[in-house]
């Protein structure tokens, strides 16, 4: 909100155990206002959890998250989403049956906004996006990509300083996952926020990240420049190796 | 049809909770009853002397009044939504079938309190005396009332943000909603409006007694919510109509119609299997209620979802 001191969202050496289970140890990790960074890793790296404790659905074991400098301990899923740090889900998660303009409202509302002019702001929102034409459609029953992206504009919505978006382009075909490149480049061009990004797709992610952060078993393995990353032998061998 | 509006209070009251917040409860019918007493409380009885005679644990204030009905209403009202935001703030920090099963242990609490406070609600023994004020009139206009005032918390923020959290629970703390706030909001009203459904009761029948709220209207109302569909308004009222229709109609075939000489009637207690067999109908047929979660439409006045 700061104009003068961009703020940055934080995981200072965060871990997250289960039942005595480690899904995260010791991560640490920043993302600034106007990049793009990715974050990468196998099946069960963490990602998911480190998304989850950097938006506060997921309260760390040890460690701690920071918001522009801000400690977050006592903050619930609703309190970061104030703060302006928006999430997506894998799969969607929409509010199924809903209108896909009601979906995008309820955060406007939840902001603070009357209903009129969250709805306007809604509307807007989903012209800006070119999917307007599905405004007063019942949310579930919208196709599979179309999900994708009234979630990402229900996290959009009232400009968050950032964004994390959860496997924006799982099961996207290579057309569609050019479309969504174009539209998270927008994104960051036109909102100026910082966007983490989890994907699998490599494509997605060495178009789109200025730098990216490896998880492998809950530990950082690299973090980087795309291109330095994308080259590491460690990183090859763990995860780009088995796509050959 | 006097009967019928103070069930279209009852339904859109249950409604206002459980179909916005997709949660079945089963303990609106404690603020019923908290309603009627209040009405029995503040309103009783057209003799004075009652009063101090059946309820001597009242405090001496309220042993001496008797407001007119109005009054009566306004104290069910302010007495069952003041106390359903109270139990709904300790709820409400439940969810799913957690939050439907504490409910039905409140209905079982409030029953149990209310048949043993002897001083305050006169135990089993039932209240007689209660003054009338119910007709189809005030009884039309009460529910034009609970209608509206459910109409205007579903089109608020507080029924979009409620609905949201119906449909995904996560995704709606992720988009800023304070699930917790928003479903006892809507706990306190339906409560509220359950109350003023009991003192309706209460000034229909003349009478109050525990008993007349437990199980039996509990699962009549939450039918005829879900018989009516408990997705939409107006599933909630047009469950109320149909559900009155068919037990009225099941009655008089009980007592018996004449075919010329033959009088041709069904067995006693039909009524109840009837109503039963209407519900499986619905149920496989129409699962979401008869509404299946939309609004009537009026010409361009629409009930918007």
């Amino acid at each position: 909100m700061n104009a003068a001191v961009p703020p940055s969202l934080a995981a200072e050496a965060v871990s997250v155990t289960f039942d005595g289970l480690r899904a995260i140890s010791g991560v640490s990790l920043t993302l600034e206002k106007g990049e793009i960074l990715g974050l990468i890793g196998p099946n069960g790296a963490g990602k998911t959890t480190l998304v989850n404790c950097l938006s506060g659905f997921q309260l760390p074991t040890e460690g701690r998250v920071r918001l522009g400098g801000q400690d977050t301990v006592r903050w619930d899923a609703a309190a970061f989403r104030k703060a302006g740090v928006a999430r997506t889900f894998q799969g969607g998660r929409l509010f199924r049956d809903m209108s896909v303009l009601d979906n995008v409202e309820v955060t406007g509302v939840a902001l603070g906004l009357s209903r009129r002019a969250a709805q306007r702001k809604a509307s807007e929102l989903l012209d800006w996006m070119g999917i307007a034409q599905f405004a007063h459609q019942l949310a579930g029953t919208l196709p599979y990509t179309d999900e994708r992206r009234v979630g990402i504009a229900r996290a959009l919505l009232m400009k968050p300083d950032f964004l994390l978006l959860d496997e924006p382009a799982a099961g996207m075909s290579d057309h569609e996952c050019e479309q969504l490149t174009a539209l998270i480049r927008i994104i960051r061009l036109e909102q100026g926020c910082g966007i983490l990004l989890i994907e699998h797709n490599m494509a997605v992610v060495l178009g789109l990240c200025d730098r990216v952060h490896v998880l492998d078993g809950g530990r950082t393995l690299a973090q980087g420049r795309a291109a330095e990353v994308r080259n590491d032998r460690a990183v090859i061998d763990a995860y780009l190796g088995a796509e050959g | 049809m006097t009967e019928m509006t103070i069930r279209v209070v009852l339904v859109v009251g249950l409604y206002v909770f459980i179909g916005n917040s997709g949660i079945l409860s089963f303990g609106h019918v404690s603020f019923m009853s908290i309603g009627a007493y209040a009405f029995v409380w503040i309103s009783c009885c057209t003799l004075p002397a009652l009063k101090p005679l059946y309820l001597p644990g009242l405090p001496i204030v309220l042993q001496e009044t008797a407001l007119p009905s109005p009054a009566g209403i306004a104290a069910a009202a302010a007495l069952a939504g003041g106390s359903a935001l109270v139990i709904g703030s300790i709820l409400m920090r439940l969810s799913g079938t957690a939050a439907s099963i504490a409910t039905f242990s409140l209905l079982a609490g409030q029953y149990a309190l209310f048949r043993n406070w002897t001083g305050v609600t006169g135990g089993t023994s039932s209240l007689a005396n209660v003054p009338v004020f119910m007709n189809s009139a005030i009884g039309t206009l009460l529910a034009i009332g609970a209608v509206l005032i459910a109409w205007l918390h579903h089109q608020s923020r507080y029924g979009l943000m409620l609905r949201a959290a119906r449909d995904e629970q996560t995704a709606s703390k992720a988009s800023g909603v304070n699930v917790w706030l928003v479903r006892t909001i809507a706990f306190g009203l339906s409560g509220l409006i359950m109350g003023v459904g009991g003192a309706m009761q209460a000034g229909f029948l003349g009478i109050v007694t525990v008993d007349a709220f437990y199980l039996d209207v509990t699962f009549l109302t939450l039918a005829m919510l879900i018989v009516g569909g408990s997705g939409s308004l107006s599933g909630a009222v047009v469950g109320v109509i149909a559900l009155t229709a068919v037990t009225e109609m099941l009655r008089r075939f009980e007592v018996g119609i004449h075919l010329g000489d033959a009088l041709l009637a069904l067995p006693r207690g039909f009524q109840e299997v009837g109503l039963g067999i209407v519900m499986i109908l619905v149920m496989i047929f129409r699962p979401a209620g008869i509404m299946n979660g939309r609004e009537l439409t009026v010409g361009h006045f629409r009930l918007k979802r």
